[in-house]
């Protein structure tokens, strides 16, 4: 190949010694009505990014309807006592800024971002926004009409389908189970369900102000008082939840997708929470099967044999229960030849010790990673926001490389062993029924469903 | 107001390779970037895709890092990399912790250098290529949609109208010697730019270019096609059929004013006053006031980041009940508004507020949070490469601040007209989507 010097240093340039990795200080305080609150300096940019973060979401209120949390943020930005929803458009612009609402199983969120010199009037907005929106009828009404074109659209997607159905499948009748809602659920939401969410979700003794950005904090800690200290109530009652459900050998759930001509594979089983002592570790096993794209899942079934553009594993952490996953779309012909190599992967990470050199270049990878997040306000934000809502010890910013590092390679041995439950994972694959079915046959017995949820078979 | 500046360091090494390099240490993390000025637009006829499939090549392996070498050093110097192909650039990035800087220069120094690729690898990525195709276009709800549906019904130039992933067939016929080709006609220090953002003290990061890239011989200035479009006359139309989604789509494209000109300034800002999200005029009619679309977006995309012929896109997916010719009907009142009435200066003053915030954003911001200064790269690259001009980054907002109102009203009229735009349908199968419309 062609060769534009000869005399090109052939040796990979050592790294040179590493620069301290400093986490900025954190202020925490509570406001005088409970209202925890979390600010740090951060001057990249003459912005801020904050977040005011409730501890409750969709697993709160699914009982009642899917998707209630959800469409109660969604409504929320549409009206308060003061504004309509134009205003509301309309300030944001004038203040340079961005919001935007949003609720998970486990938390509701609205989100901004703006310039620093308008923080004063944006929080004020988000202020109203927590406390005295008025879910306007012809808004609610239009964002129903809205959702139902959604949840129809959502229905074509094969990531959506084949997320869909691992949750069904790993949470049975837990609440974690229920993803997204049917037709006829968002065509039954009621107004008043909404106004009853938010009024039991969106409480301050519930809530948590995150604020990351150009600004001094003492400044902005009396700011903060400011705005939401006179806001009251109290945190809804936790609730009890069904046990998750016990595999015993692997099943395989075809969701048939016609015309597809490509198929989703997902593969999955429990693991464990954020706070759990082994999550750390777990995590850098992880990343060495499959969560980077120097990983043994990528080398092999996309930089070797070319069935896939962009596999990857990973863990999903919800509140109280965490599942890890393994994606990949590939070309239908490889369905099994791609499953082989997956379970491979996960079994070989379960019988051998990973080489010395291999688990070194995987804690670099893992301590490094951790260190982009400085670079930027919404890294830093979303950093924090992860300590806080999981309650993790303050110092786990500071101690995390050092855990990584301290880890073994029989550390790793026993993690893959005790969480990679090759032989229980539940196997779900979208594609074409007639292209797919017989090579998902061959990893255990089959249930096949259509787009809507119903089984064919 | 505070005036953000951002400190720029550039130089042309002997070989062509032009060098920039913003020092900022608030993280022990450094950004390095190599765009190299050919995207997709100018690859070539009979090739369509190339450029793509060509830049997947770039992670197969050179002299000194044989296949998987690239890939590995990063992730285990605790980085990560990546490369996109756009229209007229093509970019390898890599964000690290500063202590890897002089590894990364040298990988990627290593690849302009000996690009080092067999048949084997050839044969891999196009096969992970075309998994990508299915992924984001063949297998997914309107995929491609309207970035790849609309440049052959807004185009007549080749260059602008042909499939930009590529279609199957030329992806297949892709050899070897086109990889070899392609590489050593517009791969050249000479055809390039070199970037180092973060962590890193200039004179050092100069003379770690100097050392690993100077040795580099430059090329024959590369040959370009001329992109340049013939006239349009008269309003043009295209209909695509959609296989998985439930709603009939469609998009409607402006050509844009040449950039950087007064009307591209004043035409970027109509095109916030039009898409700014929810505040934006056809989301707020056509969403939220006339309930007719349930999805309308759209406007400039990568303003900065291309160099010839490119489109304001407005993408609508509306509800079933509302014909497309209804629907088109509602959007072309949006229109009518600003060109006869304008825009207010009050409208006009949150425009600026938010462009301004919106342009700090995007000097700060990553790629899914975990690519550190990935949008300052960006815009230097597309200012050096295009314009010979870094320092814009620090200027170019005053051009946007300085529009009037007048010019608004005036673009408007002068641009967003029949004959300067092409509509896409995209109707579900069962539905004729000529008859849709």
């Amino acid at each position: 190949m062609a060769t534009r010097a000869p005399e090109m240093a052939s040796a990979v340039p050592a790294l040179t010694p590493e620069r301290p990795v400093t986490w900025p200080k954190r202020t925490r305080a509570r406001l005088s009505n409970g209202l925890e609150v979390v600010l740090a300096e951060a001057h990249s940019i003459p912005k801020f990014h904050g977040e005011l973060l409730f501890r409750a979401g969709e697993a709160l209120v699914s009982d009642r309807s899917v998707g209630l949390a959800e469409m109660t943020s969604t409504v929320l930005r549409t009206g308060t006592a003061k504004r309509n929803s134009r205003r509301i458009e309309e300030d944001l612009r004038r203040l340079g800024a961005d919001l935007g609402t949003s609720a998970g199983q486990d938390t509701s969120a609205i989100s901004f971002a703006g310039l620093s010199e308008f923080a004063e009037p944006l929080l004020e907005l988000v202020n109203e926004l927590s406390r005295d929106a008025s879910f306007p009828p012809p808004e609610f009404e239009r964002e129903r009409r809205q959702k139902l074109e959604e949840v129809k659209m959502e229905r074509t997607s094969p990531g959506f389908l084949a997320g869909e159905r691992l949750r069904k499948v790993l949470f049975g009748s837990h609440p974690y189970a229920r993803v997204s809602p049917t037709e006829q659920q968002v065509a039954a939401y009621r107004r008043e369900d909404l106004e009853q969410v938010y009024r039991e979700i969106y409480t301050p003794e519930n809530a948590l102000l995150l604020m990351v950005g150009d600004f001094d904090p003492q400044t902005m800690l009396n700011l903060a008082e400011k705005t939401f200290g006179n806001w009251t109530g109290k945190k809804p009652a936790a609730k009890e939840a069904p046990a998750l459900p016990a595999f015993h050998g692997r099943r395989v759930y075809l969701v048939h997708n016609p015309g597809s001509v490509q198929t989703q594979i997902l593969v999955g089983c429990h693991a464990i929470t954020r706070k759990h002592p082994d999550w750390i570790r777990l995590g850098l096993t992880n990343s060495l099967y499959g969560g980077a794209f120097n990983s043994r899942l990528v080398m092999n079934i996309r930089e070797d044999k070319g069935y896939t553009y962009s596999p990857r594993s990973g863990v999903s952490p919800l509140r109280h229960h965490g599942y890890f996953s393994v994606s990949a779309a590939v070309r239908n012909e490889v369905v099994a030849a791609s499953l082989t190599e997956i379970f491979y992967e996960l079994d070989k990470l379960r019988s051998l010790l990973v080489p010395p050199a291999e688990l070194a270049d995987a804690q670099n990878y893992l301590t490094g990673m951790f260190s982009m997040g400085l670079a930027t306000q919404e890294g830093l934000l979303s950093q924090f926001a992860t300590v806080a809502l999981n309650e993790l010890p303050l110092d786990y910013l500071e101690t995390y490389r050092d855990k990584v590092r301290a880890l073994t390679s029989e550390d790793l041995l026993a993690t893959a062993r005790k969480y990679f439950d090759s032989a229980n994972m539940q196997i779900v694959v979208v594609g074409d029924r007639a292209q797919v079915q017989q090579q998902a046959l061959l990893f255990g017995d089959t249930e096949v469903y259509n787009a809507q949820g119903e089984r064919l078979e | 107001m505070t005036q953000l500046q951002i400190p720029i360091h550039s130089s042309t090494l002997a070989n062509g390779l032009r060098v920039v390099i913003v020092p900022d240490t608030t993280a022990p993390v450094v950004t390095v970037g190599v765009y190299y000025k050919i995207g997709f637009r100018l690859e070539p006829q009979g090739r369509s895709g190339f450029a793509h499939l060509f830049e997947h090549m770039m992670f197969q392996g050179s002299e000194n890092a044989p296949k998987m070498q690239h890939i590995k050093l990063i992730n285990s110097s605790g980085g990560v990399l990546n490369g996109s192909t756009m229209y007229d650039v093509t970019n390898y990035y890599e964000a690290v912790p500063s202590n890897a800087l002089e590894r990364v220069l040298w990988l990627e120094a290593d690849r302009m250098r000996a690009l080092q690729v067999d048949e084997e690898n050839l044969t891999n990525q196009r096969d992970v290529v075309k998994e990508e195709v299915r992924v984001n276009v063949l297998n997914q709800p309107y995929g491609g949609f309207p970035w790849l549906d609309m440049p052959p019904v807004a185009f007549r130039n080749w260059a602008n109208a042909h499939n930009f992933y590529g279609d199957f067939a030329d992806l297949d016929a892709a050899s070897l010697a086109d990889v070899q080709k392609f590489f050593r006609t517009y791969y050249l220090p000479n055809n390039a730019v070199l970037l180092m953002l973060g962590d890193v003290n200039p004179q050092e990061g100069q003379a770690l270019a100097e050392k690993y890239f100077g040795p580099i011989s430059a090329g024959a200035a590369p040959p370009f096609a001329d992109p340049t479009e013939p006239p349009q006359t008269e309003e043009r139309r295209g209909y695509v059929q959609e296989k998985f989604g439930t709603l009939p789509a469609m998009a409607i494209g402006y050509v844009l004013p040449p950039r950087r000109t007064h009307d591209w300034y004043a035409m970027v800002l109509l095109d916030q006053a039009l898409h700014g999200g929810r505040a934006g005029r056809i989301h707020r009619e056509l969403v939220l006031e006339k309930q007719i679309a349930v999805e309308a977006d759209g406007g400039v995309d990568d303003v900065f980041g291309y160099n010839g012929p490119s489109q304001m896109t407005t993408r609508i997916l509306h509800k079933p009940e509302y014909s497309a010719e209804q629907t088109l009907v509602a959007f072309d009142e949006v229109l009518r508004e600003v060109q006869q009435k304008g825009i207010t200066d009050e409208e006009l003053s949150q425009l600026k507020v938010k462009w301004r915030s919106d342009y700090y954003s995007t000097l700060e911001g990553g790629r899914g949070g975990y690519m550190p200064r990935y949008g300052l790269m960006h815009l230097l690259a597309c200012f050096s490469l295009f314009d010979n001009e870094p320092q814009l980054v620090n200027t170019v907002l005053q051009s946007f601040l300085a529009v009037q109102r007048e010019q608004i009203q005036a673009v408007a009229n002068k641009y967003l007209r029949p004959e300067n735009r092409a509509i896409v349908f995209r109707a579900p199968v069962g539905k004729d989507a000529k008859e849709a419309a």
